[in-house]
């Protein structure tokens, strides 16, 4: 199983990958800057506290990384069955459902993995910009970091899920943009913030929506033994 | 263990096509099975099905003596494989896909991707991304890729395709030398009697996903190409005579005044020695060859009309 990760891995332009990870998180960090420094002045800050900027940071992570796992998922999954190398694969004296799976989860992890790090690496940023500047009261304590740090884990497990939930849609149709167009949907469905409010916020929702990717996910290859391809 | 595969009743329909009907095939073990048929005959979905790419709707395989169950896949690592157009992950080096290969394939044998760019004669491209590689260099390095864990079983899809004649003629050379050297036993198809009549020691004939009939090339070339044909003005009377003085039932009436003889143990002087004796006039007698290209035609367009050896397929 893990050779089988390995042997993905390999198949390379994976490090482009991390690269375009470090990019999207220096533009959320501009895109975090700007909206902490330039004031709509009758309302005042963006942000009413601290525990509110920490939650624009997980709120935009999360969103990007959705949709950037949709690009993974499809050049793992999706491309493979389109460029018809799925059939030199499944040629392979190799289980298909663990050859699918090990794919699933580089995605799974590395959405993870990505959403977990933005999160650590733009709330000190925030924090330490914070702490300088010091516009907004220091409401954290280290209860609610906790608290905090435990709200982001749940978040981005339901992220990582719902990452899965274009495949559903863009695998039937081997369809690459279907599958990032999906993505962006389900983001500005779930992400979108109205009023301080989104959807994601209700931290059932997420959940839930992860636990239909991964439900569509697994009955998406449940016969894949069984599927003619090419 | 004497057959590398054995299909029976062989089928795959799609929704109401049948794409392939009731294959009957027999490739021996060590051999080269040319398998002949137009565009669409149902060769590629045959190979796919041996593969395990399609799962047939009806019949069964057996690979090496053993039944092909779904799921099972242990077996595919005996297989080396090129079905229809070469694929490969483009921005990787011809090295890199075949060393990939290796590794999903479970076979680690140093030397063994060198030996077979070498024989496929790939050698000092290798380093090169496989998209700019032009469909000659893919075609053979999908043979290089097939050939690289030494198979027992060799599934070719048209693998001429987009080479040279001299591209061509090596290929032939490998896939004979493959046979001799390691035993492969090679399936290989095409349209083209000429491509594999050159190399094959078996033909199975497909049309409209039938195998019409399987022959020993052997057999094909020593009793059906040759033929005496006779022209004379009666050629009822040429053909009693035959039936009559000579005991003969290897001939054909093609009109009145034409006769074949396929039975060619019987010298020339003697047919026209007897027909002469018996007041049979001939105008002409002369040997000929109806070639390999012209029965295997008559086969697909159903004139299947001469005497021929060889079991009858499906």
């Amino acid at each position: 199983m893990l050779h089988l990760v390995k042997l993905e891995l390999k198949k390379g332009g994976l490090r482009g990958y991390i690269l375009g990870a470090l990019i999207a998180y220096a533009a959320i960090a501009g895109l975090l800057m700007l909206m902490y420094f330039v004031k709509d002045e009758p309302t005042g800050s963006t942000f009413k506290n601290q525990a509110d900027m920490l939650s624009a940071v997980n709120t935009l992570v999360g969103a990007t990384f959705i949709v950037y796992a949709s690009a993974l998922l499809s050049k793992l999954v999706i491309s493979e069955f389109k460029d018809r190398t799925m059939t030199l694969l499944f040629a392979y004296p190799v289980s298909r459902k663990q050859l699918i799976f090990a794919k699933l989860s580089i995605v799974f992890v590395w959405c993870f993995v990505a959403i977990v790090l933005g999160n650590v690496l733009l709330d000190a940023l925030m924090l330490t910009v914070n702490h300088f500047v010091g516009d907004l009261a220091s409401d954290l304590s280290a209860t609610n970091l906790v608290h905090q740090f435990g709200h982001v884990i749940l978040q981005t497990i339901g992220a990582a899920g719902m990452s899965l939930l274009p495949l559903v849609i863009g695998l039937p149709r081997r369809s690459v943009a279907a599958t990032i167009v999906s993505s962006i949907f389900i983001v500005a469905i779930v992400s979108s913030n109205n009023a301080g409010f989104s959807l994601s916020s209700i931290i059932a929702i997420p959940l839930a929506l992860a636990a239909i990717g991964i439900i569509g996910a697994y009955l998406s290859f449940r016969n894949i033994d069984q599927i003619d391809v090419a | 263990m004497t057959h590398t595969i054995r299909t029976r009743m062989l089928s795959k329909s799609y929704r109401s096509a049948d794409v392939v009907s009731n294959v009957e095939m027999t490739v021996k073990r060590g051999e080269i099975y040319g398998f002949l048929g137009p565009n669409g005959a149902g060769k590629s979905t045959v190979m796919k099905m041996l593969l395990g790419l399609v799962q047939p709707t009806g019949g069964e395989i057996e690979l090496f003596g053993e039944k092909l169950i779904i799921g099972r896949n242990e077996h595919l690592k005996r297989i080396g494989h090129l079905i229809e157009t070469p694929v490969f992950y483009d921005r990787m080096t011809a090295r890199e896909n075949l060393e990939l290969h290796a590794e999903y394939m479970g076979y680690h044998s140093k030397g063994a991707i060198d030996e077979a760019l070498r024989m496929v004669h790939l050698v000092g491209t290798d380093r090169k991304p496989v998209k700019q590689f032009s469909l000659g260099m893919k075609q053979r390095l999908a043979i290089a890729r097939a050939i690289s864990t030494r198979p027992e079983l060799l599934l070719l899809d048209e693998p001429i395709n987009g080479l040279d004649p001299e591209g061509i003629q090596s290929m032939r050379l490998l896939f004979r030398r493959l046979r001799d050297e390691w035993g492969t036993s090679i399936l290989v198809s095409s349209h083209l009697l000429s491509e594999i009549e050159q190399i094959a020691d078996t033909i199975g004939v497909i049309n409209e996903g039938r195998l019409l009939r399987e022959v020993s090339l052997d057999d094909v070339r020593t009793s059906t190409t040759a033929f005496v044909e006779i022209s004379t003005p009666n050629a009822a009377l040429a053909a009693y005579v035959l039936t009559e003085k000579l005991g003969l039932d290897q001939f054909k009436q093609i009109d009145d005044h034409t006769l074949r003889v396929y039975d060619t143990r019987v010298p020339q002087e003697s047919l026209s020695k007897m027909l002469i004796l018996n007041d049979v006039s001939i105008e002409s007698i002369n040997r000929r060859h109806h070639s390999l290209e012209e029965y295997f035609f008559d086969m697909i367009k159903g004139g299947d009309d001469h005497a021929a050896p060889g079991q009858t397929g499906a």
